[in-house]
């Protein structure tokens, strides 16, 4: 699955975007102990990241799947 | 309610216009939201906002949806900016249109508060006052995600025609492999490799209709002790001086053994005298063909004839392959009258449904086609009515309706079946105004209304999301040589140009499509290695194919490929070299 990475999020990361090869599909917790392993950086930000699958936030039962587009999003500040 | 919604990276226009016909509502409600000069009692020059363009549409359109089902308004349209915004301009615009101003006006509060807690937008960073907005501060922009922004017309960069196949590639994964008979197998990809389950052949057979004998036997009279026919299996060691008669491809009885042709021997009743012997063995060797576990069939091989009779031979009858595509197409535009019937003044005839069907018929799939009414209510009412197609489609194309003219409305349509758009025009002639987005593991595309456009689009874009859809191999370009000189006026988008692709040796040209295709040419499709311009192998000549406009449709009688022609380029000469993308359909092969 592809996961994006937006506004300080990048900067943490130091990319936009990561493939992540998962053998089944993996639920919320399971997502984030994968993305904390290549990432341990995140792990500051995420009580305030909310989950995106598919252009639509992510209920937290959500089951994230190979061909999925996920995305990490800290608060938003448009407008 | 009537949404529209862009992102854009450009400042956003002084005067925006109601929609509809001046007067129509009696409230048009505006909201411009500026960028201050202080930020955090700092001042500032500038603001650098970031969004996640696909999902920020859909989001603005979910709120607006939610929010007029309370307070119900003619129109909505938001526009929001992106990049670096200089102090002192809009970084966003909502307009409303409302019989009346109280529903107006609630509904842009409401919205306004729901966007700053849920739309993905994103002020990345304050540029402090004295800084230049150098390169530093210019929006950062990652390849395949910024870029996207590309929502409206007004967005600068457009995507190359290699950065469209690249982001059609990365999006469109291979979708879950099935396993299917042979028959049904033919043309689909295969999704693992089948190796060898024993050698080939599992035994030495004989060539020849004739004798075995031991390899080393110099004996000049032999008895025939046995008769193997090409079914038999009947194994036993020979001894000195004795023969056994073998039909072509017989099993042998044991290993180390020769084939005496029938017509060197004299046979009398059981005895055989050897009047000459050959230096051939006559055997064909157990495993000289393949060994056990070699591949034979890599995955990602699409399933031509050839491939399934070797399957066949291993007995390899449930190959795991791409599941058959659903593809749904829908024509638009009120203009459109079937082929059968006479079109009146301003009409035309559709010729973009059998166009679509006819260039599907390279990829094993379910079409289905319909027409949607121009009018984008009744549109929806229409596509409501066909939800489970849609929601089962892997693939929709929908023609026309994909410029940015007033009725035009592929974008919104997609955005409503619950598409993301990745980009919605690309730096290419023709077909500019292509329409990418996805959903899930779905995949759509609008396609520019003309036949030309379809044409091109197809090949390069459609047919690369289906060969990933699929797990195949994405249309390729390979090089050749202009057979004519091209006389063009430098234009700023690189274009695709319909051409002949022959194949020449010296001064013959050979036809594509003729019977006769020469192996070399078929190696060089194999390697995307230059062709060699010799002139014992040939090489590629490319015929340039006459067209004015991207509604000419008369050069696909022969287009059978795509010439690239940079951008900005005012010419080329006879024997230039190009790169070309040979179209597999038009040419009725499996390139």
């Amino acid at each position: 699955m592809r996961v994006l990475f937006f506004a300080q999020l990048k900067d943490a990361t130091g990319c936009n975007a990561v493939d992540l090869a998962a053998a089944s599909p993996l639920n919320t917790p399971q997502l984030w102990t994968e993305l904390l392993q290549r990432f341990p950086a995140l792990a500051a930000h995420r009580p305030n990241v909310r989950l995106a699958r598919n252009w639509e936030y992510a209920a937290p039962d959500a089951i994230f799947a190979d061909n999925d587009e996920v995305a990490l999003l800290p608060p938003v500040s448009g407008g | 309610m009537e949404i529209e919604i862009q992102l854009t990276d450009r400042a956003i226009a002084e005067t925006i216009l109601p929609p509809g016909q001046p007067g129509a509502v009696g409230a048009w409600l505006e909201f411009r939201g500026v960028v201050r000069s202080e930020e955090n009692g700092r001042t500032i020059r500038a603001l650098e906002y970031e969004a996640y363009p696909e999902m920020a549409g859909r989001e603005i359109r979910r709120l607006l949806q939610k929010i007029s089902a309370r307070h119900p308004c003619r129109a909505a349209k938001v526009i929001h900016r992106v990049g670096v915004i200089p102090a002192g301009e809009t970084a966003i615009y909502v307009g409303v249109a409302s019989p009346h101003r109280g529903e107006a006006i609630a509904l842009l509060a409401e919205f306004m508060d729901r966007l700053k807690q849920d739309v993905p937008i994103w002020k990345r960073r304050a540029i402090a006052d004295g800084a230049r907005l150098c390169a530093e501060h210019q929006p950062q922009r990652p390849s395949n995600v910024q870029a996207a922004a590309a929502g409206s017309a007004t967005t600068a960069a457009l995507r190359s025609l290699d950065e469209a196949r690249a982001e059609i590639r990365s999006r469109s994964r291979p979708l879950p492999a099935v396993r299917a008979s042979l028959a049904e197998a033919l043309g689909r990809v295969l999704r693992e490799t089948i190796c060898a389950p024993e050698d080939l052949p599992p035994v030495d057979r004989s060539t020849r209709d004739g004798y075995a004998i031991h390899a080393d036997d110099a004996s000049k009279t032999f008895s025939v002790v046995d008769t193997i026919h090409a079914a038999d299996w009947k194994p036993r060691q020979l001894k000195t001086g004795e023969a056994v008669r073998v039909a072509t491809g017989a099993a042998l009885p044991c290993k180390g053994l020769r084939v005496v042709m029938q017509e060197h021997v004299e046979r009398d009743g059981d005895k055989l005298h050897v009047v000459r012997r050959e230096n051939s063995t006559n055997v064909r060797l157990r495993s000289e063909e393949v060994r056990q576990g070699q591949p034979l069939v890599s995955a990602g091989t699409k399933l031509h004839a050839g491939a399934l009779a070797i399957l066949a031979t291993v007995g390899n009858v449930n190959p795991l392959v791409s599941p058959r595509l659903r593809i749904l197409h829908f024509t638009t535009g009120d203009e459109i009258v079937p082929p059968d019937k006479t079109p009146k003044p301003g009409q035309i005839r559709d010729s973009n449904s059998i166009l679509i069907r006819g260039l599907l018929q390279n990829f094993p799939c379910d079409v289905e086609q319909g027409h949607l009414p121009e009018d984008f209510e009744r549109a929806k009412s229409a596509i409501s009515n066909q939800q489970s197609a849609i929601g089962n489609a892997d693939v929709l194309l929908v023609s026309g309706g994909a410029s940015v003219g007033e009725k035009d409305f592929t974008r919104a349509l997609l955005e409503q079946l619950g598409f993301g758009i990745v980009f919605s025009q690309i730096n290419l002639r023709p077909g500019r105004p292509l329409i990418f987005g996805v959903n899930g593991s779905r995949v759509a595309f609008g396609l520019p209304g003309n036949p030309l456009s379809h044409f091109v689009c197809f090949h390069f874009a459609v047919a690369t999301a289906l060969a990933g859809l699929t797990g195949g191999q994405p249309p390729k370009f390979f090089r050749g040589q202009l057979a004519e000189k091209l006389d063009d006026k430098p234009y700023p988008r690189e274009t695709l140009w319909p051409a002949r692709w022959e194949w020449r040796v010296g001064q013959t040209f050979l036809s594509a499509s003729s019977g006769d295709f020469p192996v070399a040419c078929a190696d060089n499709a194999n390697t995307g290695q230059e062709c060699p311009a010799n002139q014992q192998t040939g090489m590629s000549a490319l015929h340039l194919l006459a067209w004015a406009s991207s509604g000419d449709i008369t050069c696909l009688a022969a287009a059978n490929a795509l010439i690239r022609v940079p951008a900005n380029c005012a010419g080329l000469s006879n024997g230039a070299k190009v790169d070309f993308l040979p179209l597999a359909a038009m040419i009725g092969g499996g390139l």
